[in-house]
């Protein structure tokens, strides 16, 4: 049908420029390919993959969040602050803050809903806010994740890896996952259920594990960040697909009149989609700021654009009700290698504006032109 | 008997292994209406479709013929040529494009290099006149309504010297004027000499305007007849394939205990909208009508006592001899009370999904187990739903989009179902669908208040409030006026009652 045929050009497409773009940044540099750039652009994905895995719960009833992005500032601050200056424990320092995004944004999401206020809107509002919180509380200075280069919680994020018997492990147990589930799906076709089987995939998909593994294991080893993006994205898909609340945020998206009107609890849906934001705001924020060392005034800068480009590359469609996390994270991963290649080439920031935005625009370009066809 | 202008032998029509269309005969000739009637999915598009070019020469097996020769168009250009015009429900204009331009479509008058507007709009005005359309030609077709844009369309057609005018329920979006108007123009393109194909399932339009009608069923032709020799039963039957012993087979169980009951509810939303001391109640196994006319509240009802209209600013309402206050669907759907609403499409499916997500809308939690759907769960009740209510469908998962009338508002009542209501309202339930689902969603209402459900139905059609409702309240401005039983209830008495007349 006319859906799976769209689906499979834009499959193609995304798969072509994801080619493409490692094509060109492995002939201009011979690092990009090297164990060590392909260790960072795993925890860059990570960071990308998280906040758009977030976006997509709250682009699919329809919603958009701006303030992403200076949202991952201010949290990793909140939480630098905290530690370095106010001597907190990491720990503690995080949970403060987790719960606190949490909080915020779903205190975004009832404003949205409850005052009939544009998502837009209000969440651009909340990107000046937070941007001006983020820069009062570092005075517009760098704050180090950890003082006098005492390691704790939030600077390990980034700079811990998994010992290769563990990342070994790890595969191990993905693999049986992954043949399992296929094993399921082939006894219930066999029962006479209306199921794709998937085998090929589930080799593929087995050997990309595999592949991940020991390319990591060349360099340090699986980093905790792609342990954390696995967990979150287990936990989107499966939130989104096998959950009533996944369920109703597609209703939501797809005809939110009709979803009401099938009792479904609209305005709480659309909340918790933000609350969920919430935490991966949070998550991304402690990564991101770990992982540049310290927060200083750029941390997170366009994140939000990056997570909402993910998302529609990945065949979210912006009007909500469409699209899957498996395609946002695809879309990520396209996101964050063209920005790891382009730091890896030493491309000037003015060049990785204008390409972030071509890519985003070209992006919108194509769910438009796809979805009318 | 004059050569057909078009004319289909033996046609048959696969997709991907399906057929849609099993060795039809079907011909068209000049001066004369050729309706084609059949229920939703028996095959009607798909025959025009190719009628019209649409499926070139070579994906269907059987003959083709102009003329009295077999044509070998490769789309629907050429059909064009040959003097094929299909107007489709979905209109082929461009909105923000002048009707001018519209009517001359891909063919402007160019002087020049330049468009000589002059020109084309006198011409527009010309072919747009003949059809008795009067409007500024310069003015967008998105400003039209339906009526004009379908007129528009005709006069494109005719303007390239259409011969054989195809035109799919052309009366689906019209008001009462217009469709008056457009029979009208049919009957004088007919005395043209214009052969026309009019698909309808609306047997009054049929027996109007038809000189032949033919009837498919399941993708084959069952009957071809001159509409002299045809009556609105065996129409009936040959699109049903079985005798209809009655057309509203209620089966009135022994009436139960009040279910719902409203005293003196009074609510209201804006000021040129209120619903005014309304008292009535409904018993288990019961089927209430409520009739009016357009705006007379009826809706607004239902929707009220669902928690999605107006504020109560007075009276109460009892469910079950519980008070019955809902504010969200949410609350009323827990409450007991389900809703199949008016306008399918835009307050009760969502189209993108599939038909099993459809289903289970309302209903989510109660297939999780420990958060996660029991998927298996859904499928049985699914399958079940789709048998009980002869939902036809390729599967639970296919695109509740591709679903005809009929079987989406199947979809809806089957979501109801599984709410478990003791009080069910449906909201004009079988507006736009096909005679056989009408019956199939009678039987339904059937078996329901044999189980001691209590429905309240809201229809604009009097027979069928009168053929289906076992006591009949007539709403005017937002009060109740009238109860008949049905019994007493016939149609010049409920029309008399809605208009506020004196009932004798």
């Amino acid at each position: 049908m006319s859906g799976s045929t769209t689906g499979s050009a834009r499959d193609a497409a995304a798969l072509a420029a994801l080619a493409l773009a490692a094509g060109v940044f492995a002939a201009l540099s011979s690092d990009f390919l090297g164990a060590r750039n392909l260790s960072m652009l795993a925890i860059e994905l990570s960071t990308t993959a998280i906040l758009a895995l977030g976006m997509f719960m709250v682009i699919l009833p329809g919603h958009i969040d701006l303030s992403a992005g200076s949202g991952v500032g201010l949290v990793g601050a909140a939480t630098a602050v905290l530690i370095t200056i106010y001597g907190w424990p990491a720990w503690a320092a995080m949970a403060v803050s987790l719960v606190l995004a949490v909080l915020i944004w779903r205190t975004m999401g009832s404003l949205i809903v409850t005052q009939r206020m544009p998502s837009f809107i209000i969440t651009l509002g909340g990107l000046l806010v937070f941007k001006g919180l983020f820069w009062l509380i570092i005075r517009s200075a760098t704050v180090p994740v950890s003082s006098g280069g005492r390691m704790n919680l939030l600077a390990r994020l980034t700079t811990t890896y998994l010992p290769p018997a563990a990342g070994w492990a790890l595969a191990a147990a993905a693999c049986a996952g992954l043949f399992g589930l296929w094993f399921r799906r082939a006894r219930a076709r066999r029962a006479g259920a209306d199921v794709e089987e998937g085998f090929l995939k589930t080799v593929i998909s087995a050997q990309l594990v595999i592949l991940f593994v020991l390319t990591m294991n060349h360099f340090r080893g699986v980093p905790v960040p792609a342990l954390l993006l696995a967990i979150s994205a287990a936990f989107v898909v499966i939130v989104t697909e096998r959950t009533a609340f996944g369920r109703r945020l597609y209703a939501i998206g797809g005809n939110e009149e009709a979803a009401l009107l099938a009792g479904i609890n609209v305005k709480g849906t659309i909340i918790s989609a933000y609350a969920l934001m919430g935490g991966a705001v949070a998550l991304t924020g402690f990564m991101q700021t770990a992982y540049t060392g310290a927060a200083t005034t750029t941390v997170g800068d366009l994140m939000e654009l990056d997570a909402v480009a993910a998302c529609v590359i990945g065949g979210t469609s912006l009007k909500g009700g469409r699209g899957d996390a498996r395609g946002v994270l695809f879309g990520a991963l396209i996101m964050a290698t063209l920005l790891n290649g382009m730091t890896l080439l030493a491309v000037s920031p003015e060049i990785k504006y204008i390409a972030r935005g071509l890519v985003l625009s070209l992006a919108v370009w194509l769910d438009a032109r796809l979805s009318r066809a | 008997m004059t050569e057909p202008l078009l004319a289909a032998r033996g046609v048959t029509k696969r997709f991907s292994g399906v057929v849609a269309l099993k060795n039809v005969d079907f011909d068209v000739r000049a001066a004369q209406v050729h309706a084609l009637c059949g229920e939703n999915g028996a095959g009607k598009s798909t025959l025009i479709k190719l009628l019209s070019g649409v499926y070139p020469h070579g994906s269907y097996d059987g003959v083709l013929s102009a003329d009295g020769r077999e044509i070998g168009w490769s789309g629907v250009a050429d059909a064009q040529k040959a003097g094929v015009a299909a107007i489709a429900q979905e209109l082929a204009l461009v909105p923000a494009l002048s009707a001018a331009e519209n009517v001359l479509l891909g063919d402007l008058t160019i002087r020049r290099g330049l468009v000589d507007w002059a020109d084309v709009e006198g011409e527009a005005k010309r072919w747009l006149g003949r059809l008795g359309l009067d409007i500024d030609v310069r003015r967008p077709v998105e400003s039209l309504g339906t009526g004009q844009r379908q007129l528009i369309e005709i006069a494109k057609a005719l303007r390239r010297r259409a011969r054989v005018l195809i035109l799919d329920e052309p009366t689906a979006a019209l008001s009462k004027t217009e469709v008056g108007k457009l029979f009208a123009l049919i009957k004088s393109l007919r005395q043209e000499g214009i052969a026309v194909v009019y698909v309808s399932h609306r047997l009054e339009d049929i027996f109007e305007l038809a000189d032949r009608v033919t009837v498919l069923r399941d993708g084959a032709t069952v009957s071809t007849r001159d509409i002299k020799d045809t009556t609105r039963e065996g129409l009936i039957r040959d699109m049903v394939g079985r005798e209809l012993g009655e057309l509203y087979p209620r089966r009135a169980p022994r009436p139960g205990e009040v279910v719902l009951e409203l005293r003196g509810v009074c609510a209201r939303a804006d000021a040129e909208h209120e619903l005014r001391d309304i008292s009535f109640s409904v018993r288990a196994g019961e089927v209430v009508g409520l009739g009016g006319l357009m705006g007379a509240g009826r809706t607004e009802l239902l929707m009220h006592l669902f928690g999605a209209w107006g504020r109560r600013t007075a009276g109460e309402a009892l469910l079950g001899g519980r008070p019955l206050a809902a504010k969200t669907p949410a609350q009323a759907i827990a409450a007991g009370v389900a809703l199949v609403s008016e306008d399918r499409r835009r307050h009760g499916l969502i189209l993108e999904q599939s038909v099993g997500f459809n289903l289970s809308l309302s209903t989510l939690d109660s297939l999780a187990r420990k958060w996660i759907l029991d998927f298996r769960l859904e499928e049985s009740l699914g399958e079940r739903d789709r048998a009980d209510l002869r939902i036809k469908t390729r599967g639970l998962s296919s695109s509740v989009a591709e679903l005809s009338g009929g079987n989406q508002q199947k979809v809806l009542c089957g979501r109801a179902r599984r709410c478990q209501p003791r009080v069910l309202f449906l909201d004009e339930p079988t507006k736009g669908v096909d005679v056989g689902a009408k019956i199939e969603i009678y039987e339904l209402i059937n078996a329901l208040t044999e189980r001691g459900v209590a429905v309240v139905l809201v229809s604009s059609e009097l027979p069928e409030l009168i053929g289906v409702s076992d006591r009949i309240l007539i709403m005017r401005q937002g009060r109740i006026v009238n109860e008949f039983v049905r019994a007493a209830a016939t149609q010049e008495r409920l029309i008399a009652a809605a208009l506020g007349q004196e009932v004798s």
